[in-house]
């Protein structure tokens, strides 16, 4: 008998990790990772609630579905982005990618 | 204590750990496959949930797919090679943030009352998924479809040789 | 044609002037013909005028002013009126302003001659007109002061003709400011009167003040204040800085403006609101003093200076002077007096001058002498303004004098009139030697001798007439004169505030004032005649005080101090306020934190997006802690 909060108190702590590795990572593909954790979080938190609260609906879990074809569509998008931005600067790092400044 | 409980336990700090370990590595192989690993405590935490098919989805498209396409991308983009510091001077002001959304969020988590439905989950029905997933959803999964080709081809617009480039 | 058409008199000219402003230049001449037909045409009118208010006189019983004009802002208990009354009082003053007007109207036609703003001149010549009427004519004392302000300006303008000449230019604006000192006396208690009486018109003042409505204290504070604004006008000390470097002005101005007309405005102001000041007690005091001081402080300088315009100015001082010294005694018959025949000799001594200026072109008396012989005319006329200056009989000044010395003995104490009567032999010392070192004697300057002639005919003619208007002007105080031109009277009769006073005689008051006149003369002649050596040896025996005398009592000096010390002084402090403090702090003060707040914000834009996540995040903090909190 496992509490829901605890499925909710897991995917909260993944999320922030998440958080704290975009802010903190300067390579784009590192930072792309994190945004890959927090989505995984996300994920957990709607299945958690759909098992928990209406288990005969099962929207939570057609969710988790669409997360995870969005996140593939989306990871392969952004590394285009970044495979381009590569062959442009050099450079994958997004602090050296500062143009749009003061 | 249950051996679900302990089984619990366990893959939650599996989890826990590879995802310090994706956001905390010196080494951006080593992210990566902390990466791969937290993925799969995820796919877990799914079967405990009781959502097999979920489970399968995970492994076979995030842990499988998105992973090897950001290992791919490490490579490309010399990840390995270029020798510099893997985190900006943001560390500080970002674990305050970072340590503080955790509390919001947890506070939230504990201190509300959830409706409760059922005490453990239940097993999801895979024909009614199956049937919901085509009969009811059936726009956005063809939305879905739509979606992919468009990253498909955007990727290969965005990726792809150049004008005189091989 | 009555005294309801009364303003038609100051009407024509200032429709003339509007006239010559505006299109002047395109007139043939210039205009100057339209002007000169302005002025004559009032004088006209007014002649009937007077007929009116002769006959209205004459057939007894209470007299009414004739009243003319039409209400300008009436709402409330507000009004203000172009109101023009017609009483004894104004008629001396048109026939003085509208004739002389005219006299130095024709004069200019000659004198001004080729002048390059020719057609400007006569245009202010008519604006200056009409302020004058205006304000001989108001029946309130608003409408007196705007023509006030008019006159004002048109002296300015006149001073200041020829303003390329640096001298002409700040002789102008000295003329303005000074004048503006005491004219913001009058607007004050101008309105200090109509707060207390509530109207400006001034026979309803009169009538408040009869009734003791208006409290003492109150009463001689606006009486004070109106005395301020007449002294500046009147150039009485120590407003009377202005009036010798006012003759930087073409010569016939000075005789119109400086000499009878704008000068005695001052006197008219305080002889038409005598009820006030013998309500309000001790200000006829004040009135006498400031005319005793004015008195000797002039005669004294026009001992010393060699200017010949310089010194009939001074001249001019010492009349003004004696007419308040009339006035204080409480005499508006003798004041008037004063003003109608002062206005015939000493026009006629400018307008003299101006033809010895334009014959030898040089006014330092120094440079000249024997000029009779080649402007024998120019030179009676000018012996006999001269002569009725000093007061010698039967010319006209004669009979003022007399009738001021009879007024000071009956009214004053014995320290005014003997202090009078030594006014009297220093103003015919002084006139002598005037006539004397210019016209007498040998010539000092050859070439200015040879150059000297008589002047054109407008010129000449019109310094006749005023000659022969000095010669027989004083006998109107006789009442078989006055009844013989259809007045009720002489002088005395027509001009009055309390009572009319029919011409009396003190043998003993006349026969002193003859001698002193003679004695004056005479002395002239010992200090002046042939080389002058006396006049030098008793120059050179005072030097200190000579010097004193001939740098005006460094009055000026004093002014100008003033000036420099105080008045610029606070007037950098201001404009350093103004500048720094206003401008700087206040008004570009938020415009320059506002650039330098965009500035500092700039920097916030850094480009880099973990950044831009962090504050992202930040914020959702904050909210979601917010939201948590207000929730439960």
């Amino acid at each position: 008998m496992i509490p829901l909060e605890h499925f909710l108190v897991v995917s909260a702590v993944l999320f922030s990790l998440g958080v704290y590795g975009v802010l903190v990572r300067r390579n784009a593909v590192l930072i792309l990772m994190s945004v890959e954790l927090m989505l995984n979080a996300a994920s957990i938190n709607m299945v958690a609630f759909a098992a928990y609260t209406s288990p005969e609906r099962f929207i939570g879990i057609i969710f988790a579905i669409f997360i995870i074809i969005v996140a593939a569509a989306e990871v392969g998008l952004a590394l285009g982005i970044i495979l381009r931005l590569f062959r442009n600067r050099r450079t994958a790092n997004v602090d050296e990618v500062d143009q749009l400044k003061w | 204590m249950t051996v679900t409980e302990v089984i619990f336990y366990f893959i939650a700090a599996a989890a826990i750990l590879g995802g310090l370990g994706v956001v905390v590595s010196r080494n951006v192989v080593h992210a990566a496959l902390s990466l791969v690993f937290t993925l799969l405590a995820v796919a877990a935490l799914f079967i405990l949930l009781a959502s097999e098919f979920l489970a399968l989805v995970q492994v076979l498209v995030y842990a499988g797919g998105v992973a090897v396409l950001l290992l791919f991308a490490l490579v490309l983009t010399r990840a390995r090679d270029m020798n510099q510091t893997l985190d900006n001077n943001q560390k500080p002001l970002a674990a305050i943030a970072g340590l503080a959304l955790m509390g919001v969020l947890i506070a939230m988590t504990v201190l509300t009352t959830w409706p409760r439905a059922a005490d453990e989950p239940t097993l999801v029905d895979f024909n009614a998924l199956g049937d919901a997933l085509f009969r009811s959803w059936v726009v956005p999964f063809e939305v879905a479809s739509l979606v992919l080709l468009v990253a498909l081809v955007g990727a290969i617009v965005l990726a792809g040789p150049e004008e005189g480039e091989e | 044609m009555g005294m309801e058409q009364a303003w038609l008199i100051p009407a024509i000219p200032a429709a003339t002037a509007a006239v010559l402003i505006l299109v002047g230049k395109y007139l043939p001449r210039k205009g100057d013909w339209l002007s000169v037909l302005a002025i004559s045409a009032s004088f006209v009118i007014f002649l009937f005028v007077l007929k009116d208010l002769a006959d209205a006189l004459a057939s007894g019983g209470e007299f009414e002013p004739g009243r003319s004009g039409t209400d300008w802002v009436a709402f409330a208990d507000f009004k203000l009126r172009i109101g023009f009354a017609f009483d004894q009082l104004a008629a001396v003053m048109v026939t003085v302003v509208s004739f002389i007007s005219l006299m130095v109207q024709v004069y200019s036609l000659g004198y001004m001659k080729g002048d390059s703003r020719y057609g400007w001149y006569f245009a202010v010549q008519s604006l200056f007109a009409a302020s004058m009427l205006t304000l001989v004519l108001a029946d309130n004392l608003l409408l007196l002061y705007f023509a006030w302000e008019g006159v004002g300006i048109c002296s300015y303008l006149l001073i200041g003709h020829y303003h390329e000449k640096q001298s002409a230019a700040e002789a102008a604006k000295k003329a303005f400011v000074t004048t503006r000192l005491g004219d913001v006396g009058l607007l004050i208690g101008t309105i200090l009167l109509w707060r207390s009486v509530g109207t400006f018109d001034l026979s309803e003042i009169f009538a408040a003040v009869r009734a003791g409505e208006v409290d003492q204290a109150y009463l001689t504070a606006s009486v004070i204040l109106l005395l301020l604004g007449a002294m500046g006008k009147s150039a009485q000390f120590p407003f009377h800085v202005w009036l010798p470097d006012a003759m930087e002005g073409p010569t016939p101005v000075s005789a119109l403006i400086h000499a009878a007309t704008m000068v005695v405005a001052g006197v008219y102001l305080v002889a038409r609101t005598m009820p006030l000041f013998e309500a309000a007690d001790g200000t006829l005091v004040i009135v006498t003093v400031v005319g005793l001081i004015t008195t000797f402080l002039s005669a004294t300088m026009g001992l010393v200076m060699t200017d010949i315009k310089k010194v009939v100015a001074y001249s001019t001082l010492n009349s003004l002077g004696l007419m308040f010294v009339a006035l204080g005694s409480g005499s508006v018959t003798v004041a008037m007096l004063y003003v109608f025949t002062h206005a015939f000799f000493k026009a006629l001594l400018f307008l003299a001058s101006g033809s010895v200026y334009h014959a030898t072109d040089e006014l330092e008396i120094t440079q000249m002498g024997g000029l009779a012989r080649r402007m024998p005319l120019t030179a009676t006329v000018f012996t006999l303004g001269a002569m009725a200056m000093a007061g010698l009989p039967p010319l006209s000044g004669f009979w003022n004098k007399d009738e001021l010395l009879l007024t000071v003995f009956d009214n004053q104490n014995v320290v005014v009139f003997l202090l009078v009567l030594v006014s009297v032999v220093i103003t015919a010392l002084y006139m002598t030697r005037l006539v004397l070192l210019v016209f007498a004697g040998e010539p000092r300057n050859k070439q200015i001798y040879e150059h000297a002639h008589e002047p054109v005919p407008a010129m000449k003619w019109t310094t006749v007439l005023l000659g022969v208007l000095t010669v027989f002007a004083g006998f109107v105080v006789f009442d078989q004169i006055g009844r013989l031109m259809g007045f009720p009277g002489g002088f005395g009769k027509f001009v009055f505030s309390e009572e009319g006073e029919a011409f009396r005689v003190n043998a003993g008051v006349t026969a002193s004032s003859i001698v002193l006149v003679l004695a004056g003369i005479g002395g002239g002649f010992y200090f002046w005649w042939g080389p002058a050596l006396r006049a030098q040896a008793a120059a050179q025996a005072i030097p200190r005080l000579y010097d004193l005398v001939r740098n005006k009592f460094y009055i000026d000096d004093a002014y100008q101090w003033v000036i420099n010390r105080v008045v610029l002084v606070v007037a950098a402090a201001v404009s350093w306020y103004d500048r720094a403090v206003v401008n700087d702090t206040g008004v570009n003060g938020p415009a320059d934190l506002t650039r330098f707040g965009g500035f500092l914000l700039k920097f916030h834009e850094t480009g880099r997006m973990p950044n831009y996540a962090l504050v992202m995040t930040a914020g959702i903090v904050v909210l979601a802690v917010i939201a948590f909190l207000v929730g439960t």
